[in-house]
């Protein structure tokens, strides 16, 4: 199975129309507009959305600072490779993403299909920092599994008073052969294929090669780490915190209206990192070993005990000034953030806490997150509105997903189970 | 970290329920006349029961809600204070999405709190019998008393006796958290600090909630913290949120129900499957300690954790009502007993509903008027309807929603599963049970704040710019 890849492409908007792409966006969220992108077609897309970056002006030093000018961004998590979803994208979006990308300036409206998938590769920014819940599982075999299960509980449903008293082994023989017996199910027997070779390589190298070169310049870090820490810690103790309030109403009543309506919701973030270069250089520093750590340790299922997670990322943009973070979660935006401030508040400081406003931190990792309003606060400011969103199985949480892995897996073994394992594999069902 | 909370200001529902006060009604009223109306939150303040220890034969508890509030005449600035939730009021759009407020259950279906029938205020009256409380609602809430207090009335809420039993059969209020600052437990059970369930003390973070400020140049209130005008008073302190919900229950329907899907050849089947889905026997036996059958004396039984004996959910189903109202050790399977019941205990209700039966030609509606007291209606109250009952996701699972008290819309949530060994026992076409007839957030204040509400100046004086 391909593994999965996060696209971001932003684009300028036209002077003056930002406003416009806005309430364009919010009427393609609505599926009788029939303006929205049937991303459906695109079969290799689990999550894909648009949002609008407003003009900001940056403030330098408290003074008014340059202007950056109003942008357009596209996110998708996709099965490799990307040159696909993008040649997919431009056929399927067709005039629809024309009318979008219309109010960019430079799109090529009269242009052939390579040349408009040219022009948006060009503004593909690479992303700093990606998540993936569980790296090589594409969409194609999230919807095969769904089927699975369904086919499986409904094939249970039908004898209920047949398995009252049975021999688990023997229930999950009768469930197997079912199964088996299905020409559209059987490909169920099979384990799931891997990511490509080449993909397992490169990952494996890197997993090996970043802690080699930690370890190798380890008398390095020893000298400088404790410097480094002295100094951020100085720089702490300057900086001024946002004022814990909570957005406009407006504001706050426009984010909720978007959110809540599946199982999943998105969320969508930009804000400026703090000025100065010590802040600057541990912001790219977090992100890093962030980023080894979602690609090489947390890439089966939990980011250090939160299972929520579908997709996340961290975009530094306009030079490393600001920072996105985006990402497709289950449950409501309160749980989301109370898992986070209870189990990671540690993880969200050490990569928050170099955004401009964020709640006091001491030592980068204590403090900041722990202070449950301030951090919702900050966030909450910070949110954009995500108009448009789409899941390619937005009726399904993430422990979901890892459960019909584990129910197809409970199939593929050769040997009949132990009578452990087939109580344990039933009971997922 | 010794905290002490100040008793004589806050009001008493805080700290208790008043069981031993058996009859009780709840007078939805409307403000009229704001400078009446203010007046008569100052006599209030002299007759709420304070949380202070000691025997009441009657007690008086008063809640506003934001139009309240803004009606008697709470300046702008200062209802900004108050968090979204109080504001934007429980029939905001995406409010009754996540509450599950739709359909039949929508807001412009209530008899109280909807769009045509909005509410300013609630007086909770309770006395020992049936003619106290007749004698105490005469004399606060009659005719002649309201009109003197500028008021409407929207509606009286009578409730049952208390016995406690809820309408379905099941015995209930059992599980309360014990506030860390009020409550000396005997057993084990972990406490919860007051700050969950009070403004002005910290919560379960060790944080204070944030609270509304107001101007308070007469020093009514207690000072409010932080850098800011000397004359700001805390306008929050000592108060709490109320939320009220009246559900009407669908006892025979539930009953019908359960007996057929659990085969009407065993008539003990359907009362299992019952307590299958409320996670306790009716007389209170909680299925995790008794599985096979009720327990006269465990009837009380709140002591216990899901962790140990039941992670999978052998004894008491994983979709249970309780379960989910109060996950207890089991919130969260990676982080662990202990950590869960820390997560836990900072979405925890204090619960202080009466259950109410009105008598009707075709027999009559039952239900629960669901009260609640809370510091953080988001964390609290919100987050255990959306997150926990409501959700089709908890617990991992896929289609199921509380089997009891979702209100469900469309085929979505009908499914109800009951953990077994070698095969799950899968219930579908769960019907609702409970139909929400109305609702509102109040703000429960101290008796200081009542005592500033009466001496706002109104809205209209020159002295003070109009919102």
């Amino acid at each position: 199975m391909p593994h999965q890849l996060a696209l971001t492409i932003r684009a300028r908007i036209r002077p003056g129309q930002a406003d416009a792409v806005e309430r364009l966006l919010a009427s393609m969220a609505d599926p009788a507009s029939g303006r929205g992108i049937p991303f459906e077609r695109l079969g290799t897309t689990h999550f894909a959305r648009l949002f609008v970056l407003q003009e900001v002006e940056e403030a330098r030093d408290g003074k008014a600072g340059p202007v950056i000018p109003a942008s357009l961004v596209y996110m998708s998590d996709v099965d490799a490779p990307v040159w696909r979803h993008l040649l997919g994208l431009v056929r399927t979006g067709g005039e629809r993403l024309d009318a979008v990308l219309s109010h960019c300036e430079g799109w090529p409206s009269r242009a052939t299909t390579w040349q408009r998938v040219a022009w948006l590769r060009a503004r593909t920014v690479r992303a700093d920092t990606v998540y993936v819940n569980t790296v090589g599982r594409s969409v194609a075999q999230v919807h095969d599994e769904r089927r699975l299960r369904d086919a499986i509980e409904e094939f249970l449903d039908g004898k209920q008073a047949d398995w009252l008293g049975a021999d688990p082994v023997q229930v999950h023989g009768a469930v197997r052969r079912f199964v088996a017996a299905r020409h559209d199910l059987r490909w169920a027997l099979r384990p799931a294929p891997p990511p490509g070779l080449a993909f397992r390589l490169r990952s494996t190298l890197a997993k090996v090669g970043w802690p080699l070169l930690a370890l190798l310049a380890a008398p390095l870090l020893l000298v400088v780490l404790p410097v480094w820490a002295v100094l951020l810690r100085r720089q702490e103790r300057r900086e001024v915190p946002d004022e814990p309030r909570l957005p406009d109403r407006q504001r706050l009543r426009r984010l909720a209206a978007l959110e809540d309506h599946v199982v999943q919701n998105p969320f969508t973030a930009v804000g400026f990192a703090k000025q100065g270069r010590l802040r600057r250089l541990t912001m790219l520093a977090v992100l890093r070993v962030v980023d080894y750590g979602t690609r090489h340790i947390f890439n089966r299922g939990t980011l250090t005990g939160v299972q929520s997670i579908h997709f996340a990322r961290w975009v530094a943009i306009d030079d490393r000034r600001r920072l996105i973070f985006a990402s497709s979660y289950d449950g409501s935006l309160e749980s989301y953030m109370d898992e986070f401030i209870d189990k990671v508040a540690w993880g969200l400081n050490a990569v928050f806490s170099n955004g401009a406003g964020y709640p006091r931190t001491r030592w980068l990792l204590w403090g900041g997150a722990s202070d449950e309003q301030a951090f919702k606060a900050y966030l909450r400011n910070r949110q954009v509105p995500t108009h448009v969103w789409y899941s390619a199985y937005d009726d399904l949480s993430t422990r979901n997903l890892e459960n019909n892995a584990a129910i197809r897996a409970g199939l593929t073994g050769a040997e009949a189970p132990s009578r452990a394992e087939a109580e344990a594999w039933l009971a997922r069902l | 970290m010794a905290v002490t909370l100040e008793l004589d200001d806050i009001q008493g529902l805080v700290a208790r329920g008043y069981g031993t006060l058996l009859a009780a009604s709840f007078v939805l009223l409307r403000v009229e006349q704001p400078a009446a109306a203010r007046a008569w939150a100052g006599t209030l303040a002299g007759e709420v029961a304070t949380a202070e220890p000691g025997r009441r034969s009657e007690v008086v508890q008063v809640a506003f809600t934001e139009s309240g509030l803004r009606r008697l005449g709470l300046p702008e600035p200062t209802l900004a204070g108050f968090p979204d939730e109080f504001t934007g009021g429980m029939t905001a759009a995406h409010r009754r999405r996540i509450l599950g407020d739709e359909g039949e259950s929508a807001p412009e279906q209530w008899r109280w709190g909807g769009p045509a029938n909005p509410v300013d205020a609630v007086l909770l009256l309770y006395a020992e019998d049936g003619a106290g409380l007749d004698r105490l609602a005469d004399r606060l809430a009659g005719p002649d008393a309201l009109a003197a207090a500028g008021l409407a009335e929207v509606g009286r809420l009578a409730t049952s006796p208390l016995v406690g039993t809820e309408p379905f059969g099941f015995r209930d209020g059992i599980s309360q958290p014990l506030l860390a600052e009020l409550a000396s437990p005997s057993t084990g059970e972990r406490t919860v600090r007051a700050g969950e369930f009070v403004l002005g003390y910290p919560n379960e973070y060790g944080l204070r909630t944030g609270s509304p400020t107001a101007e308070d140049p007469g020093g009514v209130l207690p000072r409010a913290d932080g850098a800011g005008q000397r004359s700001s008073g805390d306008l929050g302190r000592n108060g709490s949120y109320l939320v009220m919900r009246q559900l009407s229950q669908d006892v025979e329907g539930f009953w019908r129900f359960v007996d057929q899907a659990s085969g009407p050849s065993d008539p003990d089947a359907g009362t299992r499957l019952a307590a299958k889905m409320v996670g306790r026997w009716p007389n209170g036996t909680p299925l995790a300690v008794s599985p096979e059958g009720p327990v006269r004396e465990l009837a009380e039984a709140n002591d216990f954790g899901y962790a140990a004996d039941d992670a999978a959910g052998l004894r008491c189903p994983a979709g249970a009502h309780i379960r989910r109202a109060n996950p207890r050790d089991v919130l969260d399977p990676l982080a662990g007993p202990e950590c869960s019941v820390t997560f836990t205990n900072r979405h925890r209700l204090l619960r202080r509903g009466r259950t109410y039966a009105e008598s009707g030609a075709d027999g009559g509606e039952r239900g629960i008027h669901f009260i609640c007291l809370g510091a953080n209606i988001a964390r609290q109250f919100e987050f255990v309807q959306h997150t926990w009952l409501n959700d089709p996701k908890f617990a991992a699972m896929y289609d199921d929603t509380d089997p009891l008290v979702t209100t469900r819309q469309g085929g979505a949530g009908r499914t109800f599963t009951v953990q077994a060994r070698p095969v799950r026992q899968r219930v579908t076409g769960l019907p609702n049970f409970v139909m929400v007839r109305g609702g509102a957030y109040f703000f429960l204040p101290g008796r200081r704040a009542l005592r500033y509400l009466a001496q706002l100046p109104n809205p209209a004086d020159p002295a003070r710019r109009t919102p």
